[in-house]
């Protein structure tokens, strides 16, 4: 869908911007200089308005995402629950170290408790979530999914 | 003892028709052939308190924003729910949505507020959606918009889901993300019941406290008053996790001790097998250490040795890695730190980067002298309370544990 679709489902009402961010960075997979141009003329409002709310969420992108991202909860529960053993582990199969970025397809990081601690310890593969996620189990799902 | 918890079983979150049968929407229907002002009043005799973390007594807060005359108030309902360790809410939307809808909407009432928000966490796609159908069906039966029950009172609501942001639970923080901006706090005062949203008279509640209400309208003040202790009165959800045997949600009248919450066979029912309590941490990332001979602290918002936050009770044994923890805390404030105020900004960076030399055991004695300075700066020194947060829990576990920290 183009931006100009979207644009045209919300009124430009300050209160519907970061909905409509979201729903480009949804469509798009992130949400571009260009797209903020456009939405900024929409919601009348100067460009640094719009990139630096773009910019400030975990959960939109302002540039393309080119690789593959493994996060694994660092929250005290998924801890207690072994995430940093999952977080070994996965270094140890990819060959990567948490945080660094000099793998050419995917990247691990630790990521903010999601709430669902009761299903720890958690996992994400991009927008995909795993729960109950075990260090014995682990390599089969990134195996798969990567 | 059960208010919030009560009826989940009998409750199908996608059908409106098993909350009503359960009793659901008359204690709206008590509110509006009242005065705002009597249902403010009777908030405030309940001496209910948020049950976000600080406790802050809801009928006054109310009462803050019903005195104020507007062309528009706001109410909004704080689902935004990111503390470490805390999913009450989430669970609260998953098995009865109606309830915090219903007490939304007398709050709503009780204020003036003609328009009120659902603030929800931006990975709550499960609950956002419940509670979408669920506005759905409470509008067809005319609880929400227009005309609500056949009186002249409008209410409408509006999901806002966040995007991915611990800052955003903050109610400054939360208001500038629905108005388009970065999430981050404000300076105080105004506060929002006087000044919040578009500038406008702004009621945040927690969806916990929210769905309290419903029972006060209905029992009445004086029932609710008499649970628990008089100054934190009522029932709390508290979530035990960690090494404990029963893990999950329960709700228990404020004024239980953290041991019998643990140890009780109704509870926690004790430690996992083979495992020796070490300490338990009450109230999220953001919480105190509590050492064993502790345990017999009274759990309840107001003054208190151990402030209980949002009822999160993480269990640690005798084999847990200090360090992980460490690293846990950090890497979660240093993630989440807006970066407005450089003494959180840099302080929360240094402190992860100390906790990945400890659990690398390759710290240097130099940046050892440097935590206690760190943890000053954060506890006197940022903008908002998330740079205090951050040094909780550290500055426990040096004081406590310096030599399964550094060694002898
Ligand atoms: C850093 C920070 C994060 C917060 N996160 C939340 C949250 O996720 N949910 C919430 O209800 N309140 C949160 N609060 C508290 C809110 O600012 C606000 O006080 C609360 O929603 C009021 O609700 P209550 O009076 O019903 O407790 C947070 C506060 C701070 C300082
Ligand atoms: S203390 Fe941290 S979260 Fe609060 S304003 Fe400063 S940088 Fe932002
Ligand atoms: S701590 Fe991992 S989901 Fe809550």
């Amino acid at each position: 869908m183009s931006i100009q679709k979207i644009l045209l489902e919300f009124e430009p009402k300050l209160e519907n911007l970061l909905r409509v961010l979201k729903e480009i960075n949804k469509q798009e997979k992130y949400i571009s200089e260009s797209d903020c141009l456009k939405v900024a003329g929409y919601f009348s409002l100067p460009l640094a308005r719009v990139f630096s709310l773009a910019s400030f969420f975990d959960l939109m992108n302002t540039r393309p995402v080119k690789k593959k991202i493994i996060r694994v909860c660092s929250g005290g529960p998924c801890t207690m629950k072994r995430s940093f053993e999952i977080i070994r582990q996965i270094e140890m199969l990819l060959k990567i170290e948490m945080g660094n970025d000099s793998h050419p397809k995917v990247k691990l990081e630790t990521m903010s408790c999601l709430g669902l601690c009761d299903q720890g310890p958690v996992m994400m593969i991009d927008e995909q979530v795993f729960e109950k996620v075990r260090p014995e189990t682990v390599d089969d799902i990134i195996l798969d999914y990567l | 003892m059960e208010i919030v918890t009560k009826n989940w079983e009998k409750i199908n979150p996608l059908d409106i028709n098993t909350y009503i049968r359960s009793g659901g929407y008359e204690a709206l229907r008590k509110v509006i052939r009242e005065t705002p002002l009597k249902v403010v009043s009777e908030i405030k005799r309940s001496g209910l308190r948020g049950r976000s973390g600080a406790g802050f007594p809801t009928g006054e807060k109310w009462e803050i924003s019903a005195k104020i005359v507007a062309d528009q108030k706001f109410i909004i309902c704080n689902l935004d729910e990111s503390e470490p360790g805390v999913y009450k809410d989430r669970i609260i939307a998953e098995k009865n949505p109606h309830q915090i809808i219903e007490g939304l909407l007398i709050g709503a009432y009780a204020i003036g507020a003609k328009r009120a928000f659902i603030y929800i966490n931006g990975h709550y796609k499960k609950p956002a959606e419940i509670l979408k159908i669920a506005l759905e069906q409470a509008r067809e039966k005319e609880f929400v918009g227009r005309g609500i029950m056949g009186s002249s009172i409008d209410v409408e609501i509006e999901i806002f889901s966040g995007a991915g942001a611990y800052i955003c639970g903050e109610e400054n923080a939360l208001i500038n993300s629905i108005e388009g901006k970065r999430g981050e706090p404000r300076l105080k005062p105004p506060h929002p019941p006087v000044s919040g949203l578009f500038g406008k008279p702004t009621i945040v509640n927690n969806a916990e406290t929210l769905a309290n209400v419903p029972y006060i309208i209905k029992r009445g003040a004086d029932v609710y008053s008499k649970i628990g202790p008089s100054l934190s009165p009522g029932t709390k959800l508290f979530l035990l996790e960690g090494a404990v045997k029963n893990k999950g949600i329960f709700e228990v009248p404020l004024g239980t001790t953290a041991e019998d919450l643990i140890f009780n066979s109704l509870y926690g029912g004790g430690m996992e097998d083979g495992k020796e309590f070490w300490f338990a941490q009450i109230g999220g990332a953001s919480g105190r250490l509590m050492p064993r001979g502790k345990l017999d602290q009274l759990l309840i918002y107001g003054p208190s040795e151990y402030p209980i936050g949002a009822g999160s009770i993480l269990v640690v044994d005798k084999m847990a890695d200090i360090k992980d923890l460490l690293f846990s805390w950090a890497d979660f404030f240093h993630r989440e730190s807006c970066g407005k105020c450089v003494p959180c900004r840099e302080g929360t960076y240094r402190l992860w980067e100390i906790a990945k030399w400890l659990k690398n055991n390759d710290l240097k004695e130099r940046d050892r002298e440097n935590i206690e300075d760190i943890l000053w700066t954060l506890s006197n020194t940022t903008f908002c309370p998330l740079g205090n947060f951050a040094a909780v829990a550290w500055s426990d576990a040096i004081s406590m544990f310096s030599e399964e920290i550094f060694g002898k």
